[in-house]
This record gives C-alpha cells, structure tokens and sequence, in this order.
C-alpha cells in the first residue's frame, strides 16, 4: 500500500478534531492549551505533506510549518503564563467556573 | 379778574378733589372745608357782580364783561372760556348765596349723619358745576358741567342708598334727564354742524341767518333737554321722586339751582327760539301746561315736600311761559326770586321735618306756637310763592304777566292767573295744615345754625322784589314798574287764592272729605298723578324689562349656550386627543421599549461568559458557512441552471 496525500489528510483531520474536541470540552486550561497545540500541529502536517505532494520542487510549505512552529511555542509560553496569572488571581484554572462575563 | 372769575367754580371743586379721596372719619371732620370753599366763592361772586353792575350800561360790547379763553385751544372750535355778563352775574349769586346758605343749613340737618363729609364734597362738586353751567361762555362747557350736576343730582337724591326709595328715585332722575339730555346733545351736534361753533359769540348771532327750519331743529332740541332738566312736562316725573333725597339738597338742587338750569339755558339760547318763532310757542305752550299741571298736583299732596316739588314743577314751568313771550328778563328774574323763596321753604320744611320726624302734613299742626322764627320766615316765603305784595314773587309773577299781555297770548294770560289762583290756594293749603289748628306737640324750634340762612333768603325775599326795575336795566331791558290794573288783577288772584284756601282749611267751611267723594273721578286722576307714572311704566319701562329679558335670555340661552357649547366640544376633543395620546402614542413607545427589553431578555442568554460556548458557536457558524459554499450554493446553482 502506497502512503499518498489522501492518508496525510486523513490524519491531520482526525488529529485536527481530536484537538477541537479537546478544547470545546475539556475544563482545563492546561488542557486546553494541549488541544490547541494539537490542532496547531495538524495544520503544520498539513502543510509539510502539501508541500511534498504537491509542490516538490519548492519547499514553501517546509517553511510555513517552521515558522508556524516557532510561532505556536512563542503562543504556547504566552498562553501558560495566562493561566499562571488567572490561577493566581482567581485561584483557579477551570474554564466552566470563569464566567464573570455572563449577561 | 380772569384768574379770580376761574377761581369761582375751581374753589368748590378744589374742595370736592380734596375731599374726594379722604377716609370717612377724615372726611366728615373736615367738612368745613367744603364751606370754607362756598364762603370765598361768594366773596369773589359779589366781587364779579360789582364789576358787572358797574360796566357801561350802553355801547358796543357793553353787555360782555369779561371775556377769557382758555388755553385749551385758544379761540378754536373747542375753545373753552369763561363769560361774564350781568346775566352770570346775576346767576353767580343766587346759586352761591343759595349754596352757602344750604351748605351751612347742612351742619344742623345732616349734623348726625355716619357720611355727612361725602355729602358736602357731592354739595362742592355740584356747586363747581353749576357755578361753569352759568360762566360758560360756549355750549359744549355747559353741556359738560350740565351733566356734572345730573351726577350730583343722582348721588345726591340717593345719598340713602341703603333704602330702597332713594335708590330708585335717583336712578329714575337720572334716566328721565337723561332723556332730555340725548336732545340737548343732538342740539349741539346740529348746532355745530351749522355754524362750526359752540360759542354763544359766535352761534347766537349767526342763529338768524339760519334757515327756519333749522333753527327750530335746534331750539327744539335744546328745549328738549332743558324739560328733562327743569322738570317740564312730559319729563317732570322725576322731580317729585327726587324728594328722596336730603332736604337741604333738595333746596338747592331740586328748587334753586339745578332745576332752574333749563330756564337759564333757554334764555341763554332765546335768539335762536326767536329765529325760530315756532320754538317760541312750543316753549310758551309747554311752560303754560307744566304750570297747572304742577299746580293742580300740588293740591292733593300730603308730603309736604311733594307739595314743594310740584309747586316748583309749576314755577319752573310759569318761567317758561315767561320764555315763550320771547322775554328773558322776566324768565330769569322769577328764577331769581323763586331760587331764593323756594329754598327758604324746602329750608323751612326740612327743620319742621326735623322736628316732627314726619312729612305727612296729616300728622302736624299748631307748629305756630312752638316754631315762631321757622313760622315767620316760612310765611314769608309763602306768601312770595302765592305771589303777595310786596314780596318778591308778586313782581317777579307780575313781569311774566306782562309778557304775556304784551305779547298779546290772552288765553295765555287766563291760564296763567288760574296758575297762579291754584299756588295761592294750595300754600294756603300747606300753611294752614302745618302752622295752624293743633297737632305736633312735641315739636321744637330749630338749631340757630339752621335759622340763620333761612333769616337771610327771608330777608333777600322781603327786599329783592323792589330791585325789578334795575334787574332789567341790568339784563339790558327798559321794563316799568307794574300796571296798577294788572297788580290788581294778579294782587286779586293771589288773595283769592289764600282767601278760598283759609275758607277750606283753616276755618273748616268745606268738608274736604265730601268734595273728595263727589269729585271722586278728578281726585283719583289728580291722586294717580294723571297716571303719567303709570304710562311710563307701561309704554316704556316694561317695554323696555321685556326687550332686556329678551337680550338677557338670547345672552344667556345663544350666547352663553355657544361659549358653553363650543367649551363642551373642546373639552370633549381634549378627551379625545388624551385617549389618543394614551393608547395609541405613549402605547407606542411604550410597546416598543418592552419589545426591546424582551429581546434583551433573550438574548442574554446567548452571553453565557463561558469561552467554550462562545467557541461552539463559531463553530457552528464555520460549519454553516463551508455547508452554503460547498454543499447549498452549488445544489441552488444547479437547480437554477436546470430550470
């Protein structure tokens, strides 16, 4: 069986609903933030089979993906000492018990 | 002089200005004031006489004293000035002579009166007016101070307001001379349209070129307004109604002055009566009716100041007779003569009232023994009215009859006698009934400061009928003493007149009682007034009730109703536009706000503050978005293509 451009697909679109799921469900910041990289990481699968399938010629998509890397970590430290912030405010992480906003 | 001359009629008003305006109390202390005002009026008057006796007798102008305009446009058609010639003279004296006498008769009659200070600032006002009337020198001044005594007059006849007979008696004066008026003032307009003028200067002269017609317009209209003043018939109802009033103002107003202010105003106006000629015999024939008229009525009166007031209803009338005969002198002499005896009788009456709290002659009697000096100086003054040698009212009398005879009205002549026959018997009348037999017991001789100015017109009475003859060469008429025939007649008539009165009265020849019932039908005509008050009353008053409740019913109903009506109608939109304004406008905003509080309300919901919810939303919203794009649109497209 040949590994085609359908299979990478197929992969990043699970791996992209599985990291959905996990942040429209899960009461946890921390594990928000995880799904978030999940989906995150989706994308950048994405992109590399996109640009060796499609376009392998180029490596654009090779640097759309390192650059979406170095992105999502600076995202993913930026986002943890939000969490860090809130739990020192409100002495909490779960996002359910966060609705001050409510109308 | 012309400072003084105004000074004359300005005193008395000045004195009326400054009572005016006085608290009650104030007023009635300082009532003094008022005669303070009459005693320098009479001064500069005798001043102003004087000078008018002693001004040439001939020559151009001789007549006119004195003659000042005012400056209210000098010498226009309106020019107000004051005129002084024998003619005011002579009126300058009765009327303040007479003034001051009443005025300070007025401190004993009215002494106990709560408003006896208005009374005397409505004498000062009165005499302010009557003092213009006599030294206008045009028609219109006349004419205003003219109604300034009708004014006087009112107040005066209701000066007891709080009684019902005061009050109507002094608004029928006034209606009645106001009906005399409307002519007076229609004269005044014809008169100014004829010669642009009110000045006696100017009009009086210019009468004779007037067209007949004309002039008997205007003499008829003045003539008119002169009856309603003077009381002559048919406008003479009001006179003996006006009795109501004070006394002592009757004297003056109703007797002395006001009354006679007719007679002054056509003698006045006599040229134009003579350019007119008709006017004369209107006049003549007017004056000879009112004077038995007058005189017929005084004979049935029990009031003894009803007996006065017809008696000066048929004097005033005997000087329009003497008008008629185109001669003035003798008019204005017996207005002289009769100003100064009549209101020594109503003065007389007025303390005979005062002392016997009646006027119903009925309830007096014997007042000889206890009244000497109110006896004494009232026969005086009666036997001048009967016309007796050698009082006043003989010569004054005696003139007119010679007018008469002189102007050849013999028919005239007898009604006048017969006038005259019917004055001696009725004071005779009234005499008798006060003075003689018994009765009042309890009566008293008045206060000195009521005698006193009654002594004074007895004594003017006594000795002011010698003066005649210099009256008429004063007036500017060559007039000789009385004819012995005509004296005789007349001296005859009068005695007649006492002789058949004291026959009835005081010796008790004739049943009174039994005439009255067999002249039952005369009496009752004579009793009911010749039922003049009754035709009025009928042919005018309640005419006039009824048009008043018609306009007072269309007031009320139509007038009324449609203010009413249309207040209704308003009232009713206004209902109508709040009912709008409540449903439909504030229903509308009202709806509208809760519509948007609804949706508020649900919508609310929607921001539950959870993140997660919101990210659900976003994605259902990118579901629907790729569902149209990839899966609607093309199916619609191709739907839309196949069709």
């Amino acid at each position: 069986m040949k590994v085609g451009l359908d299979a990478f697909i197929l992969l990043a679109t699970a791996l992209f609903s599985v990291g959905l799921f996990g942040a429209l469900s899960k009461r946890s910041a921390i594990m928000v933030l995880m799904a978030l990289e999940l989906m995150a990481n989706a994308v950048n699968i994405l992109l590399v089979a996109a640009s060796r399938y499609v376009t392998p010629a180029t490596m654009d998509g090779w640097f759309f993906a390192v650059f979406s890397l170095v992105v999502s970590a600076a995202e993913i430290g930026l986002g943890l000492s939000l969490v860090l912030a809130l739990y020192r405010k409100v002495r909490t992480a779960e996002l359910d018990r966060l609705e001050t906003l409510k109308g | 002089m012309g400072v003084l001359l105004a000074a004359i009629p300005l005193l008395p008003a000045a004195a009326f200005a400054l009572l005016g305006p006085m608290s009650r109390e104030l007023r009635n202390r300082a009532k003094w004031v008022s005669i303070v005002a009459m005693s320098a009026s009479l001064a500069l008057a005798v001043v102003a006489f004087v000078q008018a006796w002693l001004a040439p007798a001939h020559g151009e102008g001789a007549r006119v004293v004195f003659h000042a305009f005012a400056p209210i446009a000098p010498g226009g058609a309106f020019g107000f000035g004051l005129l002084l010639d024998p003619v005011s003279a002579v009126m300058l004296i009765v009327v303040t002579v007479v003034g001051l006498a009443v005025q300070v008769y007025s401190l004993g009659y009215m002494h106990s009166d709560e408003r006896v200070g208005w009374y005397y600032a409505v004498l000062s006002l009165f005499s302010a007016a009557m003092l213009a009337v006599v030294l206008a020198d045009n028609f219109l001044m006349l004419y205003m101070a003219w109604e300034v005594m009708g004014l006087c007059s009112y107040l005066l006849i209701g000066f007891w307001h709080t009684e019902e007979g005061p009050r109507k008696a002094s608004i029928k004066a006034f209606l009645v001379t106001r009906v005399g008026d409307i002519g007076f003032a229609l004269g005044l307009a014809a008169m100014f349209a004829l010669t642009r003028s009110f000045a006696f200067d100017k009009v009086l002269p210019a009468a004779t070129a007037w067209a007949p017609g004309a002039a008997t317009l205007v003499a008829l209209l003045l003539l008119f307004g002169a009856m309603g003043k003077s009381a002559q018939f048919p406008l003479h109802v009001w006179l003996p109604d006006a009795m109501a009033g004070p006394t002592p103002a009757s004297a003056l107003i109703h007797a002395a002055t006001m009354v006679a202010a007719g007679v002054y105003l056509v003698a006045r106006a006599l040229p134009i009566f003579v350019a007119s000629g008709v006017a004369l015999s209107v006049t003549l024939l007017i004056g000879i009716v009112t004077a038995l008229l007058g005189g017929s009525l005084a004979l049935v009166q029990y009031d003894i100041k009803k007996v006065l007031a017809y008696s000066t209803i048929s004097q005033l009338g005997y000087m329009f007779v003497a008008l008629g005969t185109a001669s003035e002198v003798a008019g204005l002499y017996h207005l002289v003569t009769h100003a100064f005896f009549k209101s020594l009788l109503f003065l007389g009456a007025g303390v005979i009232i005062h002392s016997t709290h009646t006027q119903d002659m009925r309830e007096m009697g014997g007042l000889r023994k206890k009244m000497p000096v109110t006896t004494g100086v009232f026969t005086i003054g009666a036997l001048a009215l009967a016309g007796v040698f050698p009082l006043s009212g003989f010569f004054s009398k005696d003139e007119i009859l010679a007018s008469l005879l002189r102007g050849h009205h013999y028919a005239f002549f007898g009604f006048a006698l017969l006038a005259a026959l019917l004055t001696a018997f009725y004071v005779t009348r009234l005499w008798v009934r006060v003075f003689w037999g018994t009765g009042s017991d309890h009566a008293h001789e008045g206060h000195r400061v009521m005698l006193a100015p009654m002594v004074v017109l007895a004594a003017i009475t006594l000795v002011i009928g010698f003066a005649s003859v210099a009256f008429a060469g004063f007036l500017g008429h060559e007039v000789e003493w009385p004819e012995v025939g005509l004296a005789a007649a007349s001296t005859f008539t009068a005695l007649a007149g006492i002789g058949a009165g004291w026959w009835v009265y005081a010796m008790g020849k004739v049943d009174t009682a039994e005439v009255r019932e067999r002249l039952r039908l005369l009496y009752l005509v004579l009793q009911q007034k010749y039922y003049m008050d009754r035709l009025y009353e009928a042919a005018f008053v309640k005419p006039f009730e009824k048009v008043a409740g018609a306009f007072a019913w269309f007031d009320l109903g139509v007038i009324d109703g449609a203010v009413n009506g249309a207040a209704a109608l308003w009232v009713r939109a206004t209902q109508l536009s709040w009912r709008f304004d409540v449903s439909v406008i504030d229903g509308g905003v009202n709806r509208l706000a809760d519509a948007v509080v609804d949706a508020g309300e649900r919508l609310r919901r929607l921001q539950s503050g959870s993140v997660q919810s919101y990210q659900r939303l976003v994605l259902g919203a990118v579901v629907l978005l790729l569902a149209w794009v990839m899966v609607l649109w093309p199916a619609l497209k191709a739907v839309l293509k196949g069709a």
